[in-house]
């Protein structure tokens, strides 16, 4: 029995060795040149390349949330977005959301009601978060169940995310 | 036995002390650290079950852009095999031979400059297998069977005697399907060499036992080998042992001479850190018309690896639940083609506790009784194996104030007899009575002179809450603000800590803890024994207690002095003592020691003609002794019911016949819990500190999970007067 | 993933010509479902012409139809408002059809184009393929098939089509329009997807290059009731085990005007025909409703992993049907 590569076959005459893309991504208010791999994935491009390491890589399939981020004001998965797409487009990660070093309220929520334990998925679940609120889905307790559910937490820290959250959509 | 006396700071429900660093994004776990000249590397896994390589081409693989190293088992050094552990012993070492005895065994690695790189190049890698036929299933005749593979098969009374006296006995097959730990948290190691000195980021739950393993594996000093863990991305049982990506990984940067980065893929994850063996067991019970217990058999057998280890006693909690005079239990594992099985959060008591809680519901069902009755009628007053009083137990209380509650007596017993429109309503409710588990532990504290302290032990806080509890426990034994009280973990530079798994590691290291920070107390009561200017002088430990920064004379606060006060007197920068704690022992208190336990209460609403099942309501009453923070353990028994929700209802890992290749390893295929599927849910705390440790905490990181299955499936039962006995409980099995 | 070269696409006949000239490259829109499966090595274009920067983008309305750029979002198409006037059964399959990030992410086009979820497509390591691999067969079929179709197999494919929306698309006589080297064209939904037969490869009509520029959705009478119906483990958040897809308008407790499409049980997004025909004219009812889910699901041939499905799908039908009869009267 043979097993053949497992990479998908070459199929042109000469398919390229390497190819790299030179790209300027504006990530939170501030333009990064990179030039870079052009099957650089937006999360690998924000972590490895732009040291911002707070959006998460859970599954790399875009089927767990760990990595969203905001493009022009609208969560994404950006382990499914090359980061070539993204060139010109308002990147917003964690990182910007307490600049100056005071807690976004949807931090302290997160921090007051226990909504994580491992934290890893955290990040991605405050994005979502910000984002859901500013979607206007916070206004039940089924749309915040509903439209969080592309943030998996294996922890298991449901029910405060949702208490942090409808604390925040309340004004506290 | 100095035993912790109550204070304000432990218990209290203190905001994490880490969630400023998770919330912001800037904890940092393993795959979030970069080094200098660090390049990054992928594995190449079995595409068979059984057989061997007959060739194996890297030509296209090392022709291939940045690549800088690729090692198979032709270019592979000896390795030897890690040692024997706490758990049993080490994975085998990778690529010895050509030999393959699972699906996705790792039998290359490859090292390239970036990440593409190399993940492009391990698919370039072409394999020839000789394919042997592969041993898959558990019930498989031709699979070598171990028995009694931890010696922990019980018999106690004459079980046919037993049987022959009841007046109904139920006798069932139970099964378990393999599930996935699946931390969200993809495993990472990252490893760096300077001749022989090794530094590893691992996203693992046992620092010391990673550098141990390593040292031994690779001969080098185990003081040259400094492994990383301050923040891991959950685990559940996954980072427990020192599996092969990890040494391929240490080894790659050998090779490379530069430090190397692995990042496990969601599907690696599937076939490389373990996982929760599926079970068969045959439960028979026996009871009278009264609902008195007379004879429980328990067989469990559980699929196991070819040349590994697992720890999977899932008949034992048979043994240790309920008062029955003749109890017998027996274990068996059967050697298959598979991955190796590892610890998931509650081995073999979330696989056991569904056989048996479920099968006393028969029973319950069987005679007319209550299910919560049966309970509480064949309460285990006394340790069942040993004989001994309990060093504490509160079950009882678990039952009846989760029954209160939760609204227990407006349950009617027919089953299908409670509606909401469509909806079946269906209660049911499950018992736990979790062993007692703990290892020996280090801890050093110290207290600088700006009075401030630092407590530190080679842990690991994989969501548990270690940070916090450890900070609030430091803080209150030495009278210090939490806020100037710093705990650090997850580093094996630091000093021995076990394993954060078995529910063991908050009693373990608490009590190290404890003892360590005591012990400090004593140093500085030490360094003023003969010092007339101090109001301490020739105080003993006992005569003094801590508060504000300050030792003082019990009853007597004005005679006292501070932390910095002496310190500045007697020239001392800091002061620091060590401190271990080792495992009470049974015989020697005269008490039998004591896990956490609990009583699990489950509304279940089902639509019929569409299979549909939801959760609605989850009361958790929780024996957990001492609770050293009530937030944090809350969230360790929500989440510990959501494990217990999900693998009542969702996981499945799925093995295709021949190739044992996993069928569902991704996210989008193997199901667990959304935040739609899971309810807001009660926890209540029970009881008080247990007696066996000065601490008297019982750990509550994996009693929240068990007895949810047997508590849905009770509930399905009582909403349809269906009984599924097998895992999970979905749509399929449930259409009527 | 292997090396591809990445280019932008400013103008689209440019971009459409790139495409149809070089049987290596591949459009990206979304990219949802091409960087996925270029992930596990089962695409490998060697050049990607980035197309999201296309005036693509956008809906129009006017009395009787909806036109949606093929740009537009799974998120933007269910906020438009004559969707949720008109069309809630559409604005319902696409809430349901994928996280809030994928949403904002995936586009029309793209979601119309997704690929199987089949997990032996999509893992090379697995030679059995017809879908990837031309006559290398099927592990499928003898596989796990929780996921898999039972309308619409063939010997060589199970592989279902995984979409949420295309199940009202198809239900609405949805137009694809897209362009090629040659031209334009227009296609009806129901006609653009091919079952696998013995060529699973081929799973629709476009020819390489053609790219999708457009959808047009006509409109249902102010009077008919819709509804989409997802039936799957978990509460959010997966693809459906099945789901059904109806549009009714009733008048006087009789049947006018029927659309009925399923989800979750067919190769191609499943126009389910002789349910409709059933029902067309019928008094509205249990009896009728029933009789159209045996019909939809006459033909289903099921495995011993699907065997449930049928079932499933017929009660899935009844209680859509159900649910848009009692809004409906």
């Amino acid at each position: 029995m043979k097993h053949m590569e497992t990479e998908a076959p070459p199929t042109g005459q000469s398919p390229p060795d390497v190819s790299q893309v030179d790209i300027t991504l504006t990530v939170n208010g501030t333009a990064h040149r990179l030039e870079i791999d052009s099957r650089v994935t937006l999360l690998d491009a924000l972590r490895d390349h732009l040291g911002l390491t707070g959006a998460k890589k859970g599954c790399d399939q875009g089927a767990c949330g760990a990595c969203t981020v905001l493009v022009d004001g609208k969560r994404v998965v950006s382990c499914l977005a090359l980061a070539a797409q993204y060139e010109d487009r308002e990147i917003t990660t964690v990182e910007s959301l307490c600049p100056s070093g005071e807690l976004h309220p949807m931090q302290e929520a997160f921090a007051r009601h226990d909504a994580f334990q491992c934290g890893y998925c955290t990040p991605g679940q405050i994005m979502s978060a910000v984002s859901l609120i500013a979607e206007g889905r916070a206004n039940s307790e089924e749309e915040i169940r509903e439209f969080m559910s592309g943030n998996i937490c294996r922890c298991g820290a449901y029910p405060n995310i949702r208490a942090a959250i409808r604390d925040v959509a309340a004004g506290g | 036995m100095t035993t912790l006396e109550t204070g304000t700071v432990v218990g209290a429900g203190l905001d994490r002390v880490d969630a400023p660093l998770k919330v912001t994004g800037s904890a940092q776990y393993p795959n979030d650290f970069s080094l200098t000249g660090m390049v990054h590397a992928a594995l190449v896994g079995s595409t068979i079950a059984a057989g061997r390589i007959r060739s194996i081409d890297v030509t296209r693989a090392w022709a291939a852009p940045g690549v800088l190293a690729v090692v198979t088992h032709l270019n592979a050094p000896k390795l030897e095999r890690g040692p024997m552990t706490l758990l049993g012993g080490s994975p085998p070492a990778p690529l010895q031979d050509d030999r393959i005895l699972h699906y996705g065994q790792h039998i290359g690695i490859v090292v390239a400059e970036s990440a593409e790189q190399a993940r492009h190049a391990a698919r370039l890698v072409r394999v020839e297998y000789e394919p042997a036929e592969a041993l898959l299933d558990v019930n498989d005749p031709r699979a070598e069977i171990v028995e009694n593979p931890w010696g922990l098969d019980t018999e106690r009374g004459d079980v046919t005697a037993g049987f022959a006296r009841a007046d109904v006995v139920v006798d069932e097959a139970y099964t378990t399907p393999d599930n996935t730990n699946n931390p969200l948290g993809l495993m990472a190691t990252v490893a760096s060499w300077h001749g022989d000195s090794l530094t590893v980021h691992d996203s693992t739950q046992w620092p010391h036992n990673v550098r141990t393993s390593l040292a031994g594996i690779f001969k080098v000093p185990e003081s040259g080998v400094r492994v990383l863990a301050p923040f891991v991305g959950g685990g559940f049982g996954a980072g427990l042992r020192v599996w092969s990506h990890v040494i391929l990984t240490v080894l790659a940067a050998r090779e490379v001479g530069r430090p190397v980065k692995l990042v496990l893929t969601r599907p690696e994850m599937f076939t490389s850190v373990g996982h929760r063996p599926n079970s068969v067991q045959q439960i028979k019970i026996g009871a009278t018309r009264d609902g008195d217990l007379v004879a429980i058999e328990h067989h469990g057998i559980s699929s196991v690896a070819m040349e590994d280890d697992d720890y999977e006693p899932v008949s034992y909690c048979s043994a240790l639940g309920y008062a029955c005079p003749n109890v017998l239990t027996r274990d068996r594992q059967a050697r298959l083609n598979i991955p190796c099985p590892g610890s998931m959060r509650a081995p073999a008591e979330g696989q056991g506790n569904f056989a048996l809680e479920s099968a006393l519901d028969e029973v319950a069902h069987a005679i007319g009784m209550d299910p919560l009755e049966i309970r509480l009628r064949n309460y285990a007053e006394e340790h069942p194996i040993l004989g001994l009083p309990w060093s504490s137990k509160a079950l009882r209380e678990c039952f009846t104030e989760g029954a209160e509650r939760f609204g227990w007596s407006r349950r009617t017993p027919e089953p299908g007899s409670m509606r909401d429109g469509r909806w079946l309503v269906g209660y049911g409710l499950a018992g736990v009575s979790y062993p007692f588990y703990q290892v020996p532990c280090q801890a050093r504290a110290s207290v600088r002179h700006d009075g401030s302290a630092y407590v530190r032990s080679a842990a690991t806080d994989i969501g548990t809450g270690t940070y916090t509890v450890m900070t609030q426990l430091a803080a209150e034994l030495l009278g210090v603000d939490v806020a100037r009280v710093r705990f650090d973990l997850g580093d094996s530079d630091m000093p021995y800590a076990p394993q954060a798994g078995g529910s063991g590691l908050t009693g373990a290291l608490g009590n190290a803890v404890h003892a360590a920070c005591r012990r400090l107390v004593r140093e500085f009561l030490d360094v003023v024994r003969d010092d007339t200017e101090s109001p301490l002088h020739g105080a003993a430990l006992d005569d003094v207690t801590v508060t504000d920064g300050r030792i003082h004379r019990i009853g007597d606060p004005a005679q006292g002095e501070t932390y910095t006060e002496i310190l500045t007197r007697h020239g001392l920068e800091e002061l620091s003592a060590d401190g271990r704690s080792t495992p009470p022992q049974s015989e020697e208190l005269g008490m039998a020691l004591s896990g956490a336990f609990g009583a699990k209460f489950v509304e279940v609403r089902l639509d019929p003609e569409l299979g549909l099942l939801r959760v609605a309501r989850v009361v958790s009453a929780i024996d957990g002794g001492r609770i050293l923070n009530e937030k944090t353990a809350t969230s360790q028994i929500i989440g510990g019911t959501v494990g217990g929700i999900s693998q009542a209802m969702f996981e499945e890992t799925a093995t295709d016949q021949v190739t044992g290749r996993i069928a569902n390893a991704t996210f989008g295929d193997y199901l667990m819990p959304v935040n739609a599927d899971v309810p807001d849910m009660e926890v209540l705390f029970v009881g008080g500190p247990d007696r066996a440790t000065a601490v008297g905490t019982k750990g509550v990181g994996e009693v929240g999970l068990v007895g949810l299955a047997a508590a849905i499936g009770n509930a399905v039962f009582h909403a349809t007067g269906r009984r599924i006995r097998s895992l999970p409980i979905t749509i399929d099995r449930l259409m009527l | 993933m292997r090396p591809f070269d990445y280019v932008r696409a400013t103008d689209t006949e440019q971009a459409v010509a790139v495409v149809s000239a070089d049987p290596h490259a591949s459009f990206l829109a979304g990219g949802t479902t091409q960087l996925d499966l270029m992930k596990d090595g089962v695409l490998g274009p060697e050049r990607l012409i980035d197309i999201t920067r296309l005036p693509l983008a956008g809906i129009t309305h006017t009395d009787t139809t909806v036109r949606v750029g093929a740009l537009t979002t799974m998120e933007e198409l269910a906020a438009d408002p004559v969707v949720r006037e008109r069309l809630p059964f559409v604005r319902e399959a696409l809430l349901l059809g994928a996280s809030t990030q994928l949403r904002n992410m995936a586009t029309i086009g793209g979601n119309l184009l997704q690929r199987a979820r089949c997990r032996y497509f999509r893992d090379p390591t697995v030679a059995a393929c017809n879908k990837r691999n031309p006559g290398s067969g099927c592990a499928a079929i003898t596989g796990i098939q929780r996921m898999h179709a039972i309308l619409g197999t063939s010997d060589h494919c199970i592989a279902l089509h995984a979409s949420d929306v295309a199940v009202p698309l198809v239900a609405l006589d949805a137009v694809v329009h897209v362009r090629g080297a040659n031209g334009t064209r227009s296609i009806p939904l129901t006609q653009f997807y091919l079952p696998p037969g013995d060529t699973p490869h081929i799973e629709n009509v476009l020819q390489h290059g053609e790219l999708i520029t457009a959808l047009e959705i006509p409109l249902l009478p102010e009077t008919a009731r819709s509804h989409y119906l997802k039936v799957r483990d978990r509460v959010s958040y997966e693809f459906a085990l099945t789901s059904a897809g109806v549009a009714l308008v009733i008048e006087d407790g009789h049947i006018q005007e029927v659309r009925v499409a399923l989800g979750g049980v067919g190769t191609v997004p499943w126009r389910a025909w002789d349910a409709e025909d059933v029902l067309r004219g019928a008094r509205a009812g249990a009896d009728s409703f029933r009789a159209a889910a045996e019909a939809a699901l006459e033909g289903a041939r099921p495995l011993p992993g699907t065997a449930f499905k049928v079932e499933l799908a017929k009660r899935t039908l009844v209680r859509t049907l159900e649910t848009v009869a009692g809004a409906a009267s």
